[in-house]
């Protein structure tokens, strides 16, 4: 079976969708997974926001990640959880997406994305333009069969601490996976979430080595993706304590390919209280 | 065009401009200087050039129309007088020196590929666009 619209795909209803304006969507984490986390909550709100660009726009165009001022991790998601999926949209034409989101649980928020903004790329370059459309029109009408997705294979990294509150590290985007027959079909590329993910995985060591603490993570800031990270990748990490300031902290993470940057983010810490 | 607006005008709003490029770029604000290009010197790429006008657009509450900067350095040549297969013209040159005097003249390299003209553009070249964009 196809891996198009199933490994990578988290929106299987689409409720109401004033195109290019505000759209609430749903979708089901199938009860087969081991674990959804919350980088794949904040996907879901991404894709859930970009059905309603592309609409926009008549599905010449797709958004891609690019910016996430704000992350916000406010709960958990199950397997068997229904996420209800709502965005705003600012912008949905030709050139870029900005929106803001949340996705909830029996109505409790368990992520937001806040004032993201996505670049605009040609569609038949990453997808077959009808088969997005199709895709659509099917979310909006009877919605898509649940439990498709299965899960994603962790991606391995490397990690070395360096001092300082400082820790150097490296991964290779995997060579073959299925979330790339649908991230995307035309042009695979690791998905930005995925990163998201690895570096929260990365800095762990860091968090829980940090002064101060417990800390819990409470999201992040300032997520950017400035370049596709195709098959094979290999890419520098760099996470290093931003800051400490009483009862919240920050570190800065990164990503690199030699000495162009590839990504950036601050992942935002609260202490816990005991 | 170009002369329309002051040194003071552009004075006056380059610190929060300069801020904003290097909040964006993510590199320290003594490395951001009005004549930096941000793509040659500070390392940009399209993704940040759409950060930065967002945040200009959030910061001094303007809309800055797509496309617009390419637009201004046509002026009122056509497309096909400004550009051919790619490349611009040499009358879509003159116009290019007229629009960014702030860009000193030897990166202005002739001929010069039209794909190529963002990279002239430097952190005072926008702080050009957010003045014209606020006196309307």
């Amino acid at each position: 079976m196809s891996d198009h619209f199933r490994a990578f795909s988290f929106v299987d209803r689409i409720l109401s969708d004033k195109q290019g304006k505000a759209i609430v969507g749903q979708y089901r984490v199938p009860d087969s997974v081991r674990e959804f986390p919350v980088a794949l909550v904040a996907e879901s709100i991404g894709q859930c926001a970009a059905m309603s660009s592309m609409a926009a726009v008549n599905f010449k165009y797709r958004p891609v990640a690019g910016i996430a001022s704000v992350v916000e991790f406010c709960g958990d998601a199950f397997p068997g959880d229904i996420l209800k999926l709502e965005a705003t949209l600012t912008r949905a034409d030709e050139e870029a997406v900005a929106y803001s989101g949340v996705a909830s649980v029996d109505d409790k928020p368990v992520a937001k994305l806040l004032n993201c903004l996505g670049p605009m790329v040609l569609m038949e370059d990453f997808d077959n333009p009808a088969a997005v459309k199709q895709r659509y029109q099917l979310l909006v009408e009877s919605g898509a069969p649940p439990d498709a997705f299965g899960g994603v294979e962790s991606v391995n990294f490397e990690s070395v601490e360096k001092g300082d509150g400082e820790r150097e590290g490296q991964f290779t985007v995997p060579h073959e996976a299925a979330f790339f027959g649908d991230h995307f079909p035309r042009r695979p590329v690791f998905p930005g979430t995925l990163l998201m993910d690895l570096k929260l995985k990365f800095v762990a060591d860091l968090i829980a080595n940090l002064d101060g603490g417990p800390w819990a993570v409470v999201g992040m800031q300032d997520v950017k993706l400035r370049s596709f990270m195709p098959p094979g990748e290999v890419l520098e990490l760099f996470g290093k304590v931003d800051k400490i300031d009483g009862e919240q902290a920050s570190i800065l993470v990164q990503s690199r390919k030699g000495k162009r940057r590839n990504s950036s983010a601050r992942v935002m810490l609260a202490k816990k209280s005991l | 065009m170009s002369t329309e607006i002051s040194q003071a005008e552009i004075d006056a709003i380059y610190p929060q401009v300069a801020e904003i490029v290097a909040d964006a770029l993510g590199c320290d604000e003594d490395e951001v200087k009005p004549d930096s290009s941000l793509i040659n010197d500070l390392d940009a790429e399209s993704i940040d050039f759409l950060d930065i006008v967002f945040r200009l657009e959030q910061e001094f509450k303007v809309k800055i129309p797509r496309g617009k900067a390419m637009e201004e350095a046509r002026g009122e040549l056509s497309e096909e007088e400004f550009e051919q297969g790619g490349v611009v013209t040499d009358a879509g040159l003159a116009k290019i020196k007229t629009y960014l005097p702030e860009v000193p003249a030897e990166r202005i390299s002739d001929p010069l590929k039209s794909a190529e003209i963002p990279k002239l553009f430097t952190t005072e070249t926008f702080c050009k666009m957010v003045v014209r964009e606020q006196k309307g």
